[in-house]
């Protein structure tokens, strides 16, 4: 159709009217609607419809006079103004080519915008840009401005890059608007609303912003907020993190990390709950995190036993005895609620239960004690490295039995190789299987799997002693694999006993119980199952991840299990029921490792960019994040006994050892001086801190990658050229380590 | 801009025999293509890094398509990455291809199998000791780690702990201070000035006896090293001083009930510059400089052999500075000649005949050169000549002639010329002269 303001032509003119008001856009829809097409032009003797409808009709009427008059010029300039009108006479906003949403220039405005802002609100209004950024680019891609949507995206990105690496990644290639129905992360945020805390002032100055810049591109970032984030404000006073010593303690650190409680599952910090009821938002289930109460008759076994090791060979002076010992590790301390035997039932102790809860006390009282730090120097702890030669990069995960005797290799080749650690001959159990003799050797191989296997695991055991009544060596192993089974083999036989059959697709990841009988797996079928040995099927399924469960780990009481997943969240299950009871974000990368003290208080997650978080799981918050690995996963983490260290071993072949108890916040909080006034005085004051600090972002900078390592680091070992697959500290307190040498 | 463009899809379309396709269905296809691509990668990834690897295989793809319920790709080896070959179709238009070399079917089977790769074994190392890396060589070293970020940094830094660690150089105070008592610090100071007293024969001797057996000196030990190792290098000069900061480190190392071996490094030093340092004591008598350089070369001798155990590197190293310096020609004769006694008191006749014996030829050149009668270098290649047939005699010594019955003392014309062909004909001259068969026959007889 012809643009508005052509030669007049008398005959069609109604028609016309109405279809040039209608073309560009859709918005006109309602307005063709409303005016009827081919109604008798004299529609004055119609009663109006509403005032609205006779200030149309009435243009008509003058439209019709002047070309009844042939007064032409003035025609077309009436009907250029009256082109842009709304029904009520109110100018429409801007059609046709300009009409195109402005959604760069709108986000180009806002970028400048935030940047010029008040120092005080830089930090959270920088936040707002990635959903706006992520919005507009799917809007663009839906609505088929492709090459404005590639040009956007390209342009853009860089900022996000640090922090969004994965999802950027994952929205990249999005070219239809087929795709962006298709792509996991791009449903995940249409699909969901993205939410962003704001204080007060900070909002409201956005919000102002973006209306007197309506015509720039404004209108449709508000059209972002409205509807697909969940803006929440926020009184400044009462969360810290807008305080002003909060804001100076950013301006430290290179990277700005996203708050908790933002992002898209959209939670109040911890709580699991994601659903929209008000009433439920930040609900935090009440936790069992005490110790399983041990069984009656086993508790006293365990105590007859005791004392009667501690008469055979009394204790040296000044130590405990094994009972003193024994009643100091199962002395529940005051509020704290452990789960009941009755929640998870175990099958009835056997003496192996008994020499093994026997061995753990002695191995309790003679440890080597770490006592935290004291006058500023951390613990000495000692690091046993056994390194593989020889894998052409083929071991995806090793494990060492809890005995210490074995070691456990899952390789890409679908077999495992499980070696005797000290490179002795493995003594068979059993003299005659299969009717064949069987060679005692320091290695063997279970082949069965068929695909490469991605986690194995050694059933609890304690160290074989001689005069214990039972053996309490590790006798099983499991192993699960990209063939979406996981296997349970004996060591006694070497041979496989049972295929769990279950999950759709790959199993990434899975873990032993604390006291065998359960493990729990998870996998990309975005799934952890929980299983029980003696069933083939999986007792639960815990979902809500949003991506592949790449890691799980069991709470220490076994009431609960953790999984930690692709979308960047953690997840605390309860095994009884089967529904989350907490979640963490906060990782702005893909979790690799979990693990919960052993204490049962605090959950340790690591991600691929090189950070350790930890976390109070009674109140579902943040402890402290801690800085220092390299980038490209942290792939193991152990706690000490008394959970006050933790070790984690990576792919940037180090193992290093944290202080958990240590300086409480990362540094960009920990540098909090002065509050109010005094803040001005810590950079004129302290030169000495302010030139520290500049030299710590120089080094920065010149490096390129922001590698910091928070103080609370005690140490760092480096290996030769040999990623760290999986560290452990023993029960005696001694770490082990273990690592493929890749030349 | 795009990866998979759509001309690509034409030919493509082509290939399989369509002709004729629209350009929206290409453009269309060519950005589907890409986003599929990515999204195979994506899952391709997620395997790579459950391999804990970094490098992508085809294997992971090949998985990331079976996830994806697409069959996979087969026939590519998923041991080694995949090699590209590049050929170029015109002016900045390279192509790429997977290189698939053509492979005889007789010939590989002929071949003989290849040989099966190493077995994968393990080693155990400890990576730390009570919070230290020990510096053994399964650990990096310190250069190795250099570019990694080990400690923090940063005002919040505990620097103890990087300290501990041994990494990074803060500047850290000793959180304790090294505290000497008055009566010790005294002593030193006595013991010091004892040494260094040229009045006195007796305060000296005293001085000497004390540190030589008193007990209880062990906290004054690295002030002593430090007190010698001072004194060589400002008093270079001074033959005195020289000669009697030797006899102090003699008696430190004779001392029993003094633990000198973290301390040995830093005694070696001074110890070889009386030894074959370029000038020593100035002006002074040709003798008393001699003999100032057989001190040294006696006191590491025995440091050599004290100590040899508790670092293996040490003979060796010792041997090496000598040889280097025996090995220069421009070096003066006086050091040269430090060299030769060192090396013999180092390393002994095995030495002598490995390290000294090989070079002499070409050594005894530049004796012959110094010992013509003019030259004002002739006192000290004489002390170096005498020396040198000092430290062969040390060969004769175990070695048991064939030929000791029947055969008079002279040399044989044969062994002569053996003799000069193995020393030059100097130094064959002055055995010759001195009548020394055996040392003849042990020098020629000893191998190469």
């Amino acid at each position: 159709m012809s643009a508005p303001g052509g030669a007049p032509s008398p005959a069609p003119r109604s028609a016309n009217i109405a279809g040039g008001g209608s073309m560009p856009m859709q918005q006109q829809q309602p307005m063709a609607s409303t005016t009827p097409v081919g109604a008798p032009p004299q529609g004055t003797h119609q009663p109006p419809q509403s005032s609205a409808m006779s200030q149309q009709n009435l243009n008509q009427i003058v439209i019709d006079y002047l070309a009844k008059k042939g007064y032409s010029r003035t025609e077309a300039m009436l009907r250029m103004e009256s082109a842009n009108q709304e029904i009520d006479g109110r100018p429409l906003p801007p059609l046709g080519e300009e009409a195109r949403p402005k959604y760069r220039l709108g986000f180009d405005l806002l970028k400048v915008w935030v940047e010029d802002n008040l120092d005080l609100y830089k930090p959270e209004l920088r936040r707002v840009l990635w959903p706006l950024f992520v919005y507009s680019f799917l809007n663009m891609a839906t609505s088929f401005y492709m090459h404005d949507a590639k040009q956007f995206f390209e342009t853009n990105k860089n900022l996000f890059l640090p922090e969004h690496t994965d999802d950027v990644r994952a929205l990249e290639p999005i070219s239809l608007p087929e795709h962006v129905q298709d792509n996991s992360v791009a449903k995940l945020y249409r699909g969901n609303k993205y939410r962003i805390v704001l204080s007060n002032p900070a909002f409201s100055n956005l919000i102002q912003f973006l209306e007197n810049k309506q015509k720039e591109g404004g209108s449709v970032m508000s059209a972002i907020l409205s509807s697909f984030c969940t803006v929440i404000t926020k009184e400044r006073a009462v969360d810290d993190r807008f305080s002003f010593a909060a804001m100076l303690g950013q301006a430290g650190s290179d990277q700005f990390l996203p708050a908790e409680d933002e992002g898209i599952p959209g939670h109040h910090p911890g709580s699991a709950y994601t659903g929209d009821n008000p009433a439920m938002a930040g609900t935090l289930p009440r936790l069992k995190l005490g110790k399983l109460a041990m069984e009656p008759t086993l508790e006293s076994d365990v105590r007859g036993e005791l004392a009667e090791s501690d008469e055979k060979e009394p204790p040296a002076l000044g130590r405990n005895t094994l009972v003193q010992e024994f009643e100091q590790m199962i002395k529940k301390e005051e509020d704290e609620e452990g789960p009941s035997r009755a929640d998870i039932p175990y099958p009835p102790a056997t003496a192996r239960d008994l020499a093994m809860e026997v061995q753990k006390v002695k191995e309790n009282r003679d440890r080597f004690r770490i006592e935290g730090r004291t006058g500023g120097v951390g613990p000495a702890v000692s690091v046993c490295m056994f390194t593989f030669h020889n894998t052409y990069d083929g071991v995806n995960c090793l494990d060492f039995s809890d005995d210490n005797m074995l070691v456990a290799a899952g390789m890409q080749e679908s077999y495992i190789r499980v070696w005797s650690v000290d490179g002795k001959k493995i003594p068979s159990t059993y003299d005659n299987v299969d009717g064949k003799q069987q060679q005692p050797s320091n290695s063997h191989r279970l082949i069965g799997h068929s695909g490469p296997v991605y986690a194995v695991a050694f059933a609890p055991s304690t160290t074989r002693t001689d005069d214990s009544i039972a053996p309490t060596n590790a006798r099983w192993l499991l192993s699960s694999s990209a063939d979406k089974t996981i296997r349970l083999w004996s060591l006694d036989l070497w041979q496989c006993m049972v295929v769990y059959k279950g999950h759709d697709h790959p199993v990434w990841d899975l873990k032993w119980g604390p006291y065998g009988h359960y493990f729990v797996s998870g996998g990309h079928d975005k799934t952890a199952r929980l299983w029980v040995t003696d069933h083939i099927r999986q007792q639960r399924i815990f979902v809500g991840h949003d991506q592949d469960v790449d890691c799980v780990c069991f709470h220490p009481n076994s009431a609960y299990i953790f999984t930690g997943s692709s979308d960047h969240t953690v997840r605390m299950w309860a095994v009884t029921t089967g529904n989350a009871v907490r979640m963490f974000t906060g990782h702005t990368g893909n979790i690799t490792a979990l693990s919960c003290s052993r204490n049962g208080k605090i959950l340790a997650s690591a991600d691929d960019q090189g950070s350790i978080i930890l976390w109070d799981l009674a109140p579902g918050r943040l402890l402290k994040r801690m800085r220092g690995h390299g980038k490209g996963g942290i792939w193991s983490l152990s706690w000490s006994v008394e959970s006050n260290v933790l070790v984690s071993g990576g792919a940037d072949g180090t193992v290093r050892v944290w202080d958990v108890s240590g300086p409480a916040q990362d540094p960009a909080q920990g540098r909090v001086v002065g509050e109010g006034g005094a803040g001005t005085k810590i950079d004129a004051g302290n030169p000495g801190a302010a030139s520290a600090q500049t030299s710590t972002s120089g080094i920065g900078k010149k490096k390129g990658k922001d590698v910091v390592v928070s103080p609370d680091q005690i140490s760092a070992f480096p290996t030769k050229k040999s990623p760290v697959y999986k560290v452990k500290f023993t029960n005696m307190n001694l770490i082990i380590a273990g690592g493929a040498y890749l030349p | 801009m795009s990866v998979w463009n759509p001309d690509n899809i034409r030919d493509v379309a082509e290939s399989v025999g369509i002709a004729n396709l629209n350009n929206d269905v290409t453009e269309n296809l060519a950005r589907d293509v890409e986003y599929r691509i990515a999204q195979v990668l994506e899952e391709a990834l997620k395997f790579m890094r459950h391999s804990k690897r970094t490098l992508l295989t085809t294997q992971d793809v090949a998985l990331a398509l079976r996830v994806l319920d697409v069959e996979p790709l087969y026939g590519y080896e998923s041991t080694r990455p995949l090699r590209f070959g590049e050929a170029s179709l015109g002016p900045g238009q390279p192509l790429f291809y997977v290189e698939d070399e053509e492979v005889d079917f007789e010939k590989l089977i002929n071949a003989p199998l290849p040989k099966v790769p190493r077995e994968i074994s393990f080693t155990a190392h400890w990576l730390a000791v009570e919070g230290v890396q020990p510096s053994i060589p399964q650990n990096p070293t310190a250069a190795d780690s250099r570019n990694l970020e080990l400690v923090s940094k940063g005002p919040n830094a505990n620097a103890t702990l990087a300290a501990i660690s041994g990494v990074g150089n803060v500047a850290v105070k000793p959180l304790v201070k090294h505290v000497l008592s008055k009566e010790l610090q005294l002593y030193f100071e006595k013991v010091c000035n004892a040494f260094l007293d040229e009045s006195s024969e007796e305060y000296r001797t005293s001085g000497y006896s004390s540190l030589r057996e008193d007990p209880g000196l062990h906290q004054l030990v690295p002030y002593f090293v430090q007190f010698i190792s001072e004194k060589v290098t400002h008093s270079l000069k001074d033959i005195f001083v020289l000669t009697q900061v030797m006899h102090m480190a003699e008696a430190l190392v004779q001392n029993k009930s003094l633990y000198v071996d973290p301390y040995v490094a830093s005694l070696v030093p001074p110890i070889l510059t009386c030894l074959i340092g370029r000038q020593l004591g100035g002006t002074a008598d040709l003798s008393e400089q001699f003999a100032l350089r057989d001190l040294a070369a006696s006191l590491l001798g025995l440091i050599a052999k004290k100590y040899s155990h508790s670092s293996h590197t040490l003979k060796p190293r010792l041997a090496r500075s000598c040889l280097k310096t025996f090995l220069d020609p421009a070096k003066p004769f006086g050091a040269h000649y430090g060299a030769i006694i060192g090396l013999h008191a180092v390393g002994g006749p095995e030495a002598v005949r490995v390290l000294i014996l090989a070079n002499l030829r070409t050594y005894s050149n530049l004796l012959t050169d110094a010992l013509t009668d003019d030259n004002p270098r002739r006192p000290e290649a004489e002390r170096v000549l005498a020396a040198l047939l000092g430290v062969l005699a040390t060969l004769r010594e175990g070695h048991t002639s064939p030929l000791t019955n029947g055969h008079a003392a002279v040399l044989s014309d044969e062994l002569r010329l053996q003799l000069t062909e193995r020393v030059g004909d100097l130094i064959a001259s002055r055995i010759a002269d001195a009548g020394e068969v055996h040392l003849a026959h042990a020098i020629v007889t000893s191998e190469r």
